[in-house]
């Protein structure tokens, strides 16, 4: 058997075994989809479409299911996470916004305008920050911004204001956006330098033969015929923003709240807490059946949103191919 | 255990002699059932054209010199250097109006150098520095705002380089980059439709602007990149080897091209084809290690070149 596997592989059988690999990756992830629907269905089974919405306080019901013992009634299956839901989609929009204009912005700079000396050192840094644990932005973000942002930027006013709706600390939505923003911007100007860098060199030359300027030929031609590649650093850092737990679980104050934006700029000190984040806090509980499918059926939610934004990729890139140059 | 070499040792083996006694395939005899097609010997006028070497084709083929104008640019002592390499050594030409001036000669010769220095590419390339002084209608190009001096001193380059958008994209991205409003669809459409005329295309394309640049043949490519530049009306177009990825038929195309727009431009060619500089040029510069070696009228510079290395490079000796 081990004989037959040194000698030269035909293109027949490395196709067959390299397809069994790719299929089997393939396998796992529906399996687990599979697993993780048929775990989360009594939590949407009890609840319905008010799964997603906003109904009594989410931590009281997540409260209530811990203490719902093994057999929990249908009572116990109560929850509405429109909170959660609301924190991740603000939380990745506002990270993804954020670190798409840096992140793009950057990477123009490193392409066309950098000397070479600070190229060198720079691209390395970006490469190096982008595989920076997640935990040790988190560590940062409630050892040192948490703080400040408590104790000197909120003012009295600020947390009086909202007193008796929702305590203001310095941990929330800002500092959790903040930190998400500078944890996912290395990846997408690493990804976005890459794409600008792909492009020949023969079109910004022939747009600068035309009398335009570097920074008009980079917007016009460089940027434009990038969008793909730009697309995909963003989705791709847009997926790492959407499934954080750990890091926004430590910045985020981990309290069930939606913000008002009618708060003004309290809405960004206000304490949030993500699907993600709520999968890991409360995983010790996972005894609770009820809990339990709860805690499934947040999965399930993210794992469907992550699909859909690879879907939202490939929607956007589409009109793109069209003057590229896959025909 | 199986050695990999001994497997690959026995099927070779097994390829060089017949397997299983099999005999090779009987030798065929060919047998001509009529006599075969014999090309005819070249008749005494071909004869007498090839004797005399390519160029009296081509001189068949060129239309009459254009008409010099008044000098548009001129290269006064010019050098570039690339770090320490001496890429182009003290050139001092002059570019009229109503000629083609076509530069010549070997591979890394500097000549593209010389040719993107007129247009300030070079200054793209960090390594590069430059010396001497070059004119645009008697002004120092460097005391001409760069973007300014690229619009009126365009350029074509080796390989096409459409942008990846439409054809009318493309033809009005000059257009569109010079103002600082974006002008609308039906405004440019115009100046479009006179820049593809002008290079020879519109006919092709006209059905469907909206049509991708990327698909165009090559040819097409080259001939929108032509009209691309056009669009910005400048007075001096410079073309670095235009021809040289194109197939014969595209060449001439372009070259007829060529020919018809230096009624209204200075254009400079750099070509590596000496027909097509015999073709097209009104004056030839010859270049050999980044030195001027030769400048001069076509005829005179091919038919009674001054310099020897001009006419060993002409005659063929080395290229």
């Amino acid at each position: 058997m081990l004989d037959r596997l040194r000698e030269p592989w035909t293109d027949r059988r490395a196709g067959l075994l390299l397809g069994a690999l790719a299929c089997s990756v393939l396998a796992v992830i529906v399996f687990m989809l599979v697993f993780i629907a048929i775990k989360a269905w009594p939590s949407f089974a009890h609840n319905g479409l008010s799964w997603f919405s906003s109904k009594g306080v989410v931590d009281q019901q997540l409260d209530a299911m811990v203490n719902s013992g093994p057999n929990p009634t249908s009572a116990d299956y109560q929850l509405g996470a429109w909170p959660l839901i609301y924190a991740t989609l603000l939380t990745t929009f506002f990270a993804t916004v954020f670190g798409l204009i840096f992140s793009l912005l950057s990477a123009i700079f490193i392409v066309e305008f950098a000397p070479e000396p600070i190229r060198r050192v720079i691209v390395p840094v970006v490469r190096l920050l982008a595989a920076v644990p997640s935990v040790i932005y988190g560590l940062i973000g409630i050892l040192v911004l948490a703080p400040f942002i408590g104790n000197s930027v909120i003012s009295a006013d600020q947390k009086t204001s909202v007193q008796f709706v929702i305590p203001l600390s310095g941990t929330g939505l800002g500092v959790a956006i903040a930190v998400l923003t500078v944890m996912i911007t290395p990846i997408m100007i690493a990804i976005t330098v890459d794409g600008l860098h792909s492009i020949p060199r023969a079109w910004k030359e022939g747009a600068l033969a035309l009398g335009v300027n570097r920074w008009r030929a980079m917007w016009t031609v460089t940027v434009r015929a990038a969008r793909p590649a730009i697309i995909a650093g963003a989705v791709l850092a847009t997926a790492r923003a959407l499934g954080e737990a750990i890091m926004i679980s430590m910045v985020a104050g981990s309290k069930g709240f939606a913000p008002n934006p009618l708060d003004g700029f309290t809405f960004f000190f206000e304490p949030i807490r993500t699907l993600a984040a709520t999968v890991v806090e409360d995983a010790e509980s996972i005894n609770a059946p009820a809990m339990q499918a709860s805690l499934y059926a947040m999965a399930l939610v993210l794992l469907v949103g992550a699909f859909f934004l690879s879907l939202g990729s490939w929607i956007a890139k589409q009109p793109l191919k069209k003057y590229g140059t896959r025909s | 255990m199986i050695d990999p070499h001994e497997s690959t040792a026995r099927q070779q083996h097994v390829t060089s002699e017949p397997a299983n006694g099999v005999m090779p395939p009987p030798v065929r005899r060919i047998t001509l059932d009529r006599q075969p097609t014999v090309a005819l010997p070249p008749s005494q006028d071909a004869v007498a054209i090839a004797n005399a070497g390519d160029r009296s084709l081509a001189a068949a083929a060129r239309p009459a010199r254009g008409i010099a104008g008044p000098e548009r640019m001129t290269i006064d002592g010019l050098s570039v250097y690339y770090g320490d390499n001496h890429a182009v050594k003290n050139v001092s030409l002059p570019i009229r109006q109503g000629e083609v001036l076509a530069l010549i000669g070997p591979s890394g010769c500097g000549k593209t150098t010389l040719l993107r220095t007129l247009n300030r590419l070079t200054e793209l390339t960090g390594s590069a520095r430059r010396e001497g002084l070059i004119t645009l209608d008697g002004e120092d190009i460097d005391s001409l705002e760069v973007t300014e001096h690229r619009r009126r001193v365009s350029m074509v380059f080796q390989q096409p380089n459409p942008f990846p958008m439409s054809v009318f994209d493309n033809v009005a991205y000059a257009l569109r980059e010079q103002g600082s409003k974006r002008p609308k669809k039906k405004v440019l459409e115009p100046y479009v439709v006179d820049a593809l005329q002008r290079a020879g295309l519109y006919d092709e394309v006209s059905s469907n602007l909206d049509h991708p640049a990327l698909r165009l043949s090559g040819g097409q490519q080259q001939r929108l990149c032509i009209a691309r530049a056009l669009a910005a009306r400048p007075e001096v177009l410079l073309m670095d080897e235009p021809c040289s990825a194109l197939d014969p038929k595209s060449t001439n195309v372009i070259e007829e091209l060529i020919v018809e727009l230096r009624k209204e431009l200075a254009i400079v060619i750099v070509t590596h084809n000496l027909q097509q500089a015999y073709r097209v040029g009104d004056h030839v510069a010859f270049m050999y290690l980044g030195d001027l070696v030769e400048y001069g009228p076509t005829d005179q510079v091919f038919d009674n070149p001054q310099a020897a290395r001009t006419r060993d490079y002409i005659g063929g000796a080395f290229g």
